[in-house]
């Protein structure tokens, strides 16, 4: 085959641009302009989060400086929540016949991965906070226990997502697990609260009762705004890496296919 | 769909018959795990007291190899594709094989409970028969729901060995609380009274309504190609 | 500041693990987008 400069661009299959020099123009990644503006907007108000939670705002009277560590608990819980949640309604358009689409399980995989992460974040800032403020890492508070469940719960979803198969497949797959999970996470927490009920023991509420500070309310805000952001930004990435592992999965097919029938011309 | 759960439930059932696994296997199992237990919490006085949560937890580590066993024999030859192929309601699928493990499950649970009274000695009582019928009567049909389920989601994929456990026994979890919580009412472990194991029963009935009819839904979309 | 080892603990570690997660994720999409033609990328 006469190697001329078109020659070269028009067998060139999709899954290979290696040398090319319009490389450049593809290395621009999961980025856009308004990604960009959510990043530094993320890292602004992070720094914000930082400078009000640890030397702006003053101590509790109660809990002292240990209330610091609330502002990371409040709002790693709340994103880890939202997150969840995001999961379960994109995990039902993904199952509702009109709105079926691969977007919807991606963006319901990436919001659980970042929920779990957040999750983790939660549980080791709340035990750290307990030790400070009760006395003990754990207490076995419905509150608490379900969420450590919730934790597990979604880590056994990513692990579905996880098994291979077509990408439709893992789409109906981890939407129904995510849906069932909804089902089984109040029974958890209503059974767990329940059995604490029968125990008598203290309550955790009368020791989280924080007279707050303009500026600890204010800190709070801060950091519910930034972690939201985060999780935005993180979600937006990941579901645009899922979308090009996807394609490139069904490309590589076809670059597999396009290979054989070059072998079979020749 | 009723017609095709009962041939499901059937033909399991006489294959677990014949193979004798559940017998053999399966039942020795569970004891060996109970006789563990008397080793790690060592005195008499402690198991007494625990017998009830012993027996549940020992029910839900057999209830992950009744699951795995009730979906290896459907996927060894292939037999869930030529149903699926065969156009058979998953929803009968489902609800015949539940059936038989809910049957597997009954038999396991009467031997771990005459175990608990005889290693154990854990007492029992007349005046909370019925309430200790109730509880395992509606454990056994959760139990056997929600294994069925994620049994069916993880049959015939790699790794599902690891995976089964994770996503079983966090779902599950309400119904070792319930069911150990309705038993020690019924047989008055540690001063409970009878009348205290009601409540229990209902959140044990309202785990196995969610989950029949969630279970009956998403079962044909978790097999499905 | 009293108990200024856990609130640092709590603090770094979710900086550490989120900004982890954020390098990961661009790095992966980067490695990704390099192999793709833009059809493939409907965002760019």
């Amino acid at each position: 085959m006469p190697v001329t400069d078109n020659a070269v661009t028009d067998n060139r299959t999709p899954g290979d641009l290696s040398g090319s020099d319009i490389t450049g123009a593809f290395k621009s990644g999961t980025g856009t302009r308004f990604t960009r503006l959510l990043g530094i907007a993320t890292i602004a108000s992070m720094a914000l989060l930082i400078v009000f939670g640890l030397f702006v705002s003053p101590a509790d009277v109660i809990q002292g400086e240990s209330v610091r560590i609330l502002y990371i608990h409040v709002g790693t819980v709340w994103v880890a929540y939202l997150a969840f949640s995001v999961t379960a309604l994109a995990s039902a358009a993904f199952l509702w016949k009109r709105t079926t689409s691969l977007i919807w399980d991606r963006i319901a995989g990436a919001s659980a991965e970042v929920g779990v992460l957040f999750m983790a974040l939660t549980l080791f800032a709340g035990a750290l906070w307990g030790r400070l403020a009760w006395g003990k890492f754990w207490v076995w508070d419905a509150r608490v226990t379900t969420t450590a469940f919730l934790f597990i719960t979604y880590i056994g979803y990513l692990a579905v997502r996880g098994l291979g198969g077509s990408h439709h497949q893992r789409g109906r797959r981890s939407a129904v697990v995510a849906l069932l999970a909804v089902l089984e996470i109040p029974l958890v927490h209503f059974s767990v609260k329940l059995w604490r009920g029968l125990h008598q023991d203290s309550s955790v509420t009368d020791t989280t009762k924080v007279k707050l500070h303009d500026q600890m309310l204010f800190s709070l805000f801060i950091a519910v705004i930034a972690f939201t952001l985060l999780y935005s930004w993180l979600v937006i990435h990941r579901q645009r890496v899922m979308a090009m592992q996807d394609a490139l999965d069904d490309k590589g097919l076809d670059y597999a296919l396009q290979q054989r029938r070059d072998e079979g011309d020749g | 769909m009723l017609r095709v759960a009962r041939l499901i439930a059937a033909k399991d059932l006489r294959i677990e018959l014949r193979s004798r696994v559940v017998t053999n296997q399966v039942l020795p199992f569970a004891a060996i795990v109970m006789v563990m237990f008397a080793f790690a919490f060592n005195t008499d006085s402690v198991v007494q007291k625990v017998a009830p949560g012993l027996v549940w937890l020992a029910t839900l580590f057999s209830l992950l190899t009744l699951v795995q066993r009730s979906f290896a024999v459907e996927t060894a030859d292939g037999a869930t594709d030529a149903l699926r192929g065969a156009g058979v309601d998953p929803a009968g699928i489902f609800l015949g094989k539940a059936i038989a493990l809910a049957a597997q499950l009954a038999v396991l649970e009467l031997v771990l409970l005459f175990t608990a009274v005889v290693l154990y000695s854990a007492e029992f009582r007349l005046s909370g028969l019925v309430l200790l019928v109730t509880t395992f009567v509606a454990a056994t049909c959760g139990l056997a729901l929600v294994g069925t389920l994620y049994g069916g989601l993880a049959a015939g994929v790699r790794g599902r060995e690891t995976l089964l456990p994770l996503l079983l026994l966090p779902v599950v979890a309400p119904v070792l609380i319930g069911a150990t919580r309705a038993t020690e009412a019924a047989l008055g472990t540690g001063g409970a009274v009878v009348a205290d194991g009601w409540s229990w029963v209902g959140l044990l009935t309202v785990f196995v309504a969610l989950f029949g009819v969630g279970g009956t839904l998403a079962f044909g979309p978790l097999i499905e190609e | 500041m009293k108990d200024i080892g856990f609130i640092l603990a709590a603090y770094i570690a979710t900086f550490a693990s989120s900004a982890l997660l954020a390098v990961y994720v661009l790095r992966r999409g980067r490695a990704l987008a390099a192999q793709l033609p833009p059809q493939d990328k409907p965002w760019t």
